[in-house]
């Protein structure tokens, strides 16, 4: 049932720091090499509102958070090991 | 179930995981994966960059076109940005592994060593050339001290300034085309596509007497005829040249020249930039006096055919009279030798002058030279100054060798007390008559026949209508009278 239902990604990033872009960008360049399933991403820029950091408790930025499905796994960086995101966040195809 | 006072499993298994979470946090942080900080207070909740300052001037000083590096104390290479590996042509990869010196090569390695050493006081800059052919670049370098945390580096920036260098190549090659134009002593036009004049040198106002540029070249240069090339009209040049042709050495007419000249005409494709024809060159030599030598030539040729001819039968007539007059082979030999050498002596003067009209005393003092001294007691001249025509010239050195010749065998100057008085007048029709007048000499008796030397005198001189020359044998001395027409 989980398997059916989009992948549900959420990336905090602050600004345009280095890591931010870098992580926007290589996010990009993942979803459109590596996942082969619906998803849903949602990007939210903390310089903006910093107070959207509670829901997932974030504290270093760039941060990328699965949560769906559960349960919520979370990375931290550019995202530029792009082995490294598809497992830990098991998002991959082959996951 | 929990016991009361004791965590829940669940709870355990949520600190646990909140506490992988901060060790992972903690990770980030201190490995430099994160570059800003969610600090949360009671109240409100802050983003923090965790190296902000330095961040933001790097990703300024990676947007920009310039590069940049920064160098330790050594000359090593501690940063550049993504300019400096594409100025340079190399990857990021090449620039660290093989520093910068080396990416530059051994010349422009060394001017840099040069300013980094000579940074040290103060901001310094160099221009150097890297690479070659079309991916060749000028690239300004500026050196100034960097402060670095233990001691002091070089900050290094590098401007590509090939556009400029190019322009500014471009702008000299214009001013030396145009000096090299100006230099020209040949006449040279370039027009553009339609054929409108647009630079011409000063050398082309010898053949026309307005300035050209602005016009049509038809228009200016009208009925340019070349000859024998199938062009027949002016323009044609222009549009031969806009296909990319070229014309050399075209012999051309130019009637509207004053004088008219025959003129020598090449037309080139002007290339302008690539490969693209951007008008033509037109140079226009003029032949007129080349012509003129060629002319001159010409005559001259066959000017000599018929000297040749002449001084043959001459040759041959001295030859055959004086072997009618000779007693044996060894006289023969001895007179004839001497009047080719008295003909020769004339031909030489007559070279000398370049065939044209020869002085009459020095034709007569070359002819007496290996007989009698001309500044000697035994020869009074007079009225000599004038000129006369190669023929009479000819005729009349040989008249004057057998004069002499017989003076010396048998007249005046076989005598010490002889003299010899040749003496010139202009006659009253424009003949100029010479007297040769032997005195002192043996008593002289008219001879029983007559010879070469007699005939020769008697006929050579023959021009025409009181012309010539006689021989009178008077007791007291030869006379000579010869009346030759004057050049003057």
């Amino acid at each position: 049932m989980e398997e059916s239902r989009p992948l549900e990604l959420t990336l905090y990033v602050a600004g345009q720091t280095p890591k931010s872009v870098a992580a926007i960008r290589n996010l990009e360049k993942i979803c459109a090499e590596h996942l082969d399933r619906e998803y849903e991403i949602k990007v939210v820029d903390l310089k903006e509102n910093p107070k959207l950091a509670r829901e997932h408790n974030i504290v270093a930025i760039p941060t990328l958070v699965r949560q769906l499905p559960v349960p919520i796994q979370k990375i931290i960086g550019d995202l530029s090991d792009i082995e490294k995101v598809l497992v830990h966040l098991q998002i991959s195809a082959a996951a | 179930m929990s016991v009361a006072g004791a965590p829940a499993t669940e709870d355990i298994h949520d600190l646990r995981r909140r506490l992988a979470e901060a060790e992972d946090t903690l990770r980030a942080i201190r490995e430099g994966e994160a570059d800003a900080l969610v600090v949360r207070s009671d109240d409100r909740d802050e983003i923090f960059a965790l190296s902000g300052g330095d961040d933001a001037y790097r990703a300024f000083m990676e947007a920009m076109d310039i590069g940049a590096l920064a160098l330790d104390a050594q000359g090593k290479l501690l940063y550049a940005n993504a300019a400096v590996p594409e100025l340079l042509g190399c990857d990021a990869g090449q620039l660290q592994g093989k520093g910068l010196a080396t990416i530059l090569g051994a010349d422009n390695g060394r001017i840099l060593s040069e300013l980094i050493g000579n940074a040290a006081a103060g901001r310094h800059q160099t221009q150097m050339v890297i690479g070659a052919g079309a991916e060749q670049r000028h690239l300004v370098i500026t050196a100034a001290p960097l402060r670095l945390a233990f001691n002091t580096g070089t900050a290094l920036t590098m401007t590509d300034v090939t556009a400029r260098a190019r322009a500014a190549a471009a702008q000299e090659s214009e001013r030396i085309g145009r000096a090299v134009m100006a230099s020209v002593n040949e006449p040279v036009i370039v027009c553009d596509r339609k054929g409108i004049v647009i630079n011409a040198n000063a050398a082309v106002g010898t053949i026309i007497d307005f300035d050209p540029v602005g016009r049509r070249f038809d228009e200016a240069f009208p009925r340019i005829f070349p000859i024998g090339s199938g062009v027949m009209h002016a323009d044609d040049l222009v549009v031969i040249a806009n296909d990319g042709n070229a014309l050399k050495a075209l012999e051309a007419s130019a009637p509207f020249a004053d004088p008219p000249k025959e003129l020598l005409v090449s037309v080139a494709p002007l290339t302008l930039s690539g490969e693209a024809v951007g008008g033509c060159a037109i140079t226009l030599i003029d032949l007129s006096e080349r012509k003129a030598i060629e002319k001159r030539q010409s005559l001259l040729m066959r000017e000599l055919d018929h000297r040749v001819k002449n001084t043959l039968t001459m040759v041959l007539s001295i030859s055959g009279r004086t072997i009618s007059g000779s007693h044996d082979l060894a006289d023969f030999r001895t007179r004839f030798t001497s009047r080719l050498q008295a003909l020769a002596a004339t031909h030489t003067l007559l070279a000398d002058a370049s065939w044209a009209g020869l002085s009459v005393s020095a034709l007569i003092q070359t002819e007496l030279a290996p007989y009698v001294s001309s500044n000697g007691p035994k020869l009074l001249t007079s009225g000599l100054n004038f000129s006369v025509d190669p023929d009479v010239a000819i005729a009349l050195g040989l008249t004057i060798h057998e004069l002499v010749t017989n003076a010396v065998k048998y007249g005046a100057l076989s005598r010490d007390s002889g003299t010899v008085e040749i003496a010139a007048q202009r006659l009253a029709n424009g003949m100029i008559e010479l007297l040769w007048t032997e005195r002192g000499g043996p008593s002289v008796e008219p001879p029983h026949e007559q010879g070469f030397g007699h005939t020769l005198i008697a006929r050579s001189l023959k021009r025409g209508e009181g012309t010539g020359a006689t021989v009178e044998f008077h007791p007291g001395g030869l006379m000579c009278r010869m009346v030759v027409p004057s050049a003057d």
